[in-house]
């Protein structure tokens, strides 16, 4: 393969990975934006977005947890991938406006860390609840037929044909979103609130409307972020921490509240881990840190985030 | 009225016609509690007696099962959790990158007991040095963003350091299987870590537990003293309203940088105590959820106090190590292995029991968040008050 | 030459311009007020003396040194100490605990590396509380735990606060709101007899006209972030250009 070819399956490759961190980064972004509330769960809802993408897309035979021990020896609806791909976004939207409700909300007045401690409590408890239903061992969850061959593209070669709808898929949604943002009432009011919410409440608008939404939307993400990102990796309990942590990064690294920074940022650090893996292999899980050290330290408000307020 | 508690006879002067005395009197008994060489005492007490309780007493032992090895690990999470709680209960900052410098000095005590020195002091002092160190660097980048960002960037940077241990590092650090070159020395050159103490055996065990047992006493005298200096009073003002502390004219980032770094040297101290007792440094104890169990045993034993998170430590490692390997949850009373039988057939509420014991801690801890945000020695503290109370004391 | 001096002070956020082109000059001992309409800029006036707030423009300098470059505690370390507009103490500490944490700044600077020495050998940093506390009458209260007290109470917390740090120069932001007549008649005095006891110069952020003629030697006028007037109260209040800012003010 051409060193050209090369590099641009790499940055494919870099892009790929980074689309699920977007995915996950702009429901935190926006979250933390709008309701400065700090979700450690967030990954659970992605957990929940892969497993229950598997089951709504295969038929599995648990192979280990309660579940096997109470005799189901097949679970899952099998109904096929594009059918988990609009179910749930729903589902977690759902899960997502529960949790803003009787999980976030009764804490917005607590302080900062009392917020994280609950979250992160929370994760652990869905992460267990999981472990002991399905077992603490991963699942395949298989690419759809369709999506598993290679394509032929210009310059590369080929490449794995999922990969390439990652890509698109995430596209396509960061789009929809940011136009939801940008262009609606909706999305007005989100970004008033972002800026100043007391001064919208003010003005008269209520904001627990829009911040149950918010959750909501980001909560989606999420569970896209988990049904594309599924077939990627195998999947078992612990994958929703695991996606937790680089996409923190990409929000320091974006900048809180915005979306076009959890977009760079997370194509930045997609690429840094896809570049590191070709080049220097071992470095690569800890180049996406040093880059998250060198923005904090030269721009603290991430790369597309705005100048602080006050202090 | 002779015994006003301790205070400087000067001011005394200036304000003795002002205030009524009697408002000053402390009940006697909180007054000796809270004397640092009561809480010495205290502890050095609890530390010499609890191996025996725990895992030799008649009847006590017999029903919680616990062993030796566990009443000195809990010990060592116990220093952890205490000097984690300094960062977190006093001065408000939740860290989830302590495993960096828990790991950290496990591993620095593991290479150099290897490289350099056997002498378990010696060990103790490398590893926690290297955690200081450590705690400097990392906090002084994260502290770089205040409030909820400190929590992400300390988990963030934790798992960086395990990345490094993971594979650019592991020609040293032995990657995924971990350390397994720790050499283990006498204790002053004189009393083999694993044998008994003579005549003593029967109480504390071994000298390994002499040697955690000493440190657990003298990070709590630290801890303590900590607490009643000017930091003590500086760590809470920053917690409670850290603009009013910056606009008093205290240097609000420098003293959070400083709480960081002592949390992360107590850390340091149990972690290379940790390579001393297992002789062993796992990979995991760089990953971040050593991180998250030192969180959920501050928090569930209680923030607002010395010796909850101790408690914390000490409950966590109960369900984590005895608790799990429970089968079937019986009635107490009931079946043939019980101190007093009532019933021969047991009567069994849940089947498994044990597997579900990381949920039933994060139940518990979810909890304890909501409902109870003092832990569980807050709610034994106020048990305690109300059952003097209803003695007649005051 | 006097002890705060701004030049040129400017403060804008994006297109909004909160403190325009402001130079005052406050000599030692004196006390002023800043009145003016609502968003006049007189809270981010006291802000950016603080260094709460970055200048956009100009300068400040205190006791002949600029202090634009100086973190927040600097400033207080040298003299500059500040009231809030809420009462901004530490609610779950008691009320003498308050007042030394404020001591222990003043006595021991910004920082110190003494978390092993034990707080029964810092003497003197209880005298200065006590002694502060004695001075806005809050010493017999002083084991209350601080968020008990009734609101008026805080706010003298909130002043004792300040002035443990043992100012030259006392910045207050609406030391009266939201307190009643009586509390607010009490607070004048309080502010009266401080100034005398501990030679303190003043700056005064203010609504109350009353309080601020009462306790002012000199007003200086804000309205949209510049001054417009400035003068002994009974020159100003006869301003018209005052009357019409406050007129205005209130029309809209």
């Amino acid at each position: 393969m051409s060193l050209l070819a090369e590099t641009v399956t790499v940055l494919l490759n870099g892009l790929q990975q980074g689309a699920i961190y977007v995915l996950v980064a702009i429901g935190l972004s926006i979250i933390l934006g709008t309701l400065k509330f700090v979700n450690f769960a967030h990954g659970a809802l992605y957990l929940i977005g892969t497993y229950a993408g598997l089951l709504i897309t295969l038929k599995i035979t648990p192979t280990g947890g309660k579940l096997a021990d109470w005799g189901y020896t097949t679970l899952g609806l099998g109904w096929g991938f594009l059918p988990a791909l609009l179910i749930v976004p729903i589902l977690v939207f759902v899960v997502g406006l529960a949790m803003e409700r009787f999980v976030a909300r009764p804490f917005y007045d607590r302080p900062d860390t009392d917020q994280i401690l609950l979250t992160f409590g929370l994760a652990i408890v869905v992460q267990e609840v999981f472990k002991i239903l399905f077992g603490g061992q991963s699942y395949n969850f298989a690419r759809p037929g369709w999506a598993s061959g290679q394509v032929g593209l210009p310059i590369v070669g080929t490449f794995p044909e999922w990969r390439l709808y990652i890509i698109g898929i995430t596209a396509t949604v960061v789009v929809l979103v940011y136009g939801l943002i940008e262009y609606t009432d909706f999305g007005l009011v989100v970004r008033a609130g972002t800026r100043d919410a007391e001064m919208v409440e003010l003005l008269g608008i209520k904001l627990s409307r829009p911040y149950l939404m918010v959750f909501g939307v980001g909560a989606a993400l999420a569970g896209v972020a988990g049904v594309v990102g599924g077939p990627l990796y195998a999947v078992n309990p612990n994958i929703g921490t695991e996606v937790l942590v680089p996409s923190f990064l990409v929000v320091v690294i974006g900048g809180v509240g915005s979306i076009s920074g959890a977009v760079l940022g997370g194509i930045l650090i997609g690429e840094t881990l896809a570049v590191m893996v070709a080049i220097a292999p071992q470095w690569s899980q800890v180049g996406i840190y040093v880059l998250a050290a060198i923005v904090l330290l030269a721009r603290p408000q991430g790369l597309l985030g705005a100048e602080e307020v006050a202090p | 009225m002779s015994d006003e508690p301790t205070e400087t006879p000067d001011a005394t002067d200036e304000t003795g016609s002002v205030v009524e005395r009697t408002q000053r009197e402390l009940p006697s008994w909180e007054r000796i509690r809270e004397s640092e060489l009561f809480v010495v005492a205290a502890t050095t007490l609890a530390v010499a007696i609890f191996p025996w309780l725990f895992a030799r007493a008649p009847v006590v032992s017999g029903v919680l099962q616990g062993y030796q090895d566990l009443a000195t690990l809990i010990l060592i999470w116990g220093i952890f959790a205490m000097g984690f709680n300094l960062l977190l209960g006093y001065t408000g900052l939740l860290s989830f990158g302590h495993a960096a410098f828990w790991g950290g000095a496990a591993y620095a005590a593991g290479v150099f007991s290897a490289q350099v020195s056997s002498s378990p002091i010696l060990i103790i002092l490398a590893g926690t040095s290297f955690a200081a160190l450590s705690a400097w660097i990392l906090g002084f980048i994260s502290l770089r963003r205040g409030g909820i960002y400190f929590a992400i960037l300390t988990l963030a940077f934790g798992q960086m350091a395990f990345y490094m241990a993971l594979s650019p590092l592991a020609w040293i650090t032995g990657g995924e299987n971990g350390f397994t070159g720790v050499e283990l020395g006498k204790l002053f050159g004189v009393f083999q870590l694993r044998y008994p103490v003579p005549g003593l055996d029967w109480l504390v065990g071994t000298w390994k537990y002499v040697l955690v047992g000493g440190v657990a006493v003298l990070c709590v005298a630290a801890a303590n003293r900590i607490l009643h200096s000017p930091y003590g009073m500086v760590f809470r003002a920053i917690r409670e309203n850290d603009q009013r502390a910056e606009f008093v004219g205290l240097n609000v980032w420098r003293y959070k940088l400083m709480a960081f770094i002592i949390s992360g040297t107590f850390a340091g101290v149990a972690g290379s105590l940790f390579t001393i007792y297992s002789a062993y440094v796992p990979l995991s104890s760089f990953y971040w959820t050593t991180s998250g169990e030192v969180v959920i045993m501050a928090v569930l034993g209680g923030v607002g106090s010395l010796f909850g998170p101790i408690l914390g430590a000490a409950i966590y490692l109960y369900v984590e190590n005895i608790v799990s390997g429970v089968q079937q949850l019986t009635l107490p009373f009931t079946g043939p292995n019980e101190y007093v039988t009532l019933v021969q057939e047991p009567v069994v509420l849940m089947d498994g029991f044990g597997a579900y014991w990381h949920l039933i801690l994060g139940l518990v801890f979810v909890a304890v968040v909501v409902l109870f945000p003092r832990g569980i020695w807050g709610l034994l503290m106020d048990f305690g008050s109300a059952v003097r109370k209803l003695g007649g004391g005051r | 030459m006097a002890l705060l001096e701004t030049h040129n002070l400017t403060k804008s956020f994006g297109g909004l311009v909160a403190v325009d082109d402001v130079n005052l000059e406050i000599e030692e001992g004196e006390s002023i007020s800043v009145i003016g309409p609502n968003g006049a800029g007189k809270s981010t006036l006291i802000n950016l003396v603080t260094r709460m707030l970055d200048a956009t423009e100009g300068d400040i300098e205190f006791d002949g040194d600029s202090i634009l470059k100086h973190e927040p505690h600097e400033v207080v370390q040298k003299g500059v100490s500040r009231s809030f507009q809420t009462a901004s103490i530490f609610p779950e500490l008691t009320v003498e605990e308050n007042a030394q944490i404020a001591a222990l700044a003043a006595e021991h600077g910004s920082f110190r590396f003494n978390f092993l020495r034990h707080r029964n050998n810092y003497g003197e940093v209880d005298r200065l509380a006590r002694r502060t506390l004695d001075a806005v009458g809050l010493l017999g209260q002083r084991d209350v735990t601080a968020e008990d007290l009734p609101y008026g109470d805080k706010r003298r917390l909130e002043l004792g606060i300040a002035l443990a740090s043992e100012p030259s120069l006392l910045l207050m932001d609406e030391p009266t709101a939201g307190m009643s007549p009586e509390e607010t008649a009490d607070t004048v005095e309080l502010i009266e007899e401080v100034k005398e006891q501990l030679d303190l110069t003043i700056l005064l952020v203010e609504h109350d006209m009353e309080v601020v003629f009462n306790v002012s030697d000199r007003i200086v006028v804000l309205n949209r972030g510049a001054v417009i007037a400035e003068g002994p109260p009974e020159e100003v209040q006869g301003n018209p250009e005052v009357q019409e800012a406050y007129l205005g003010g209130m029309d809209a």
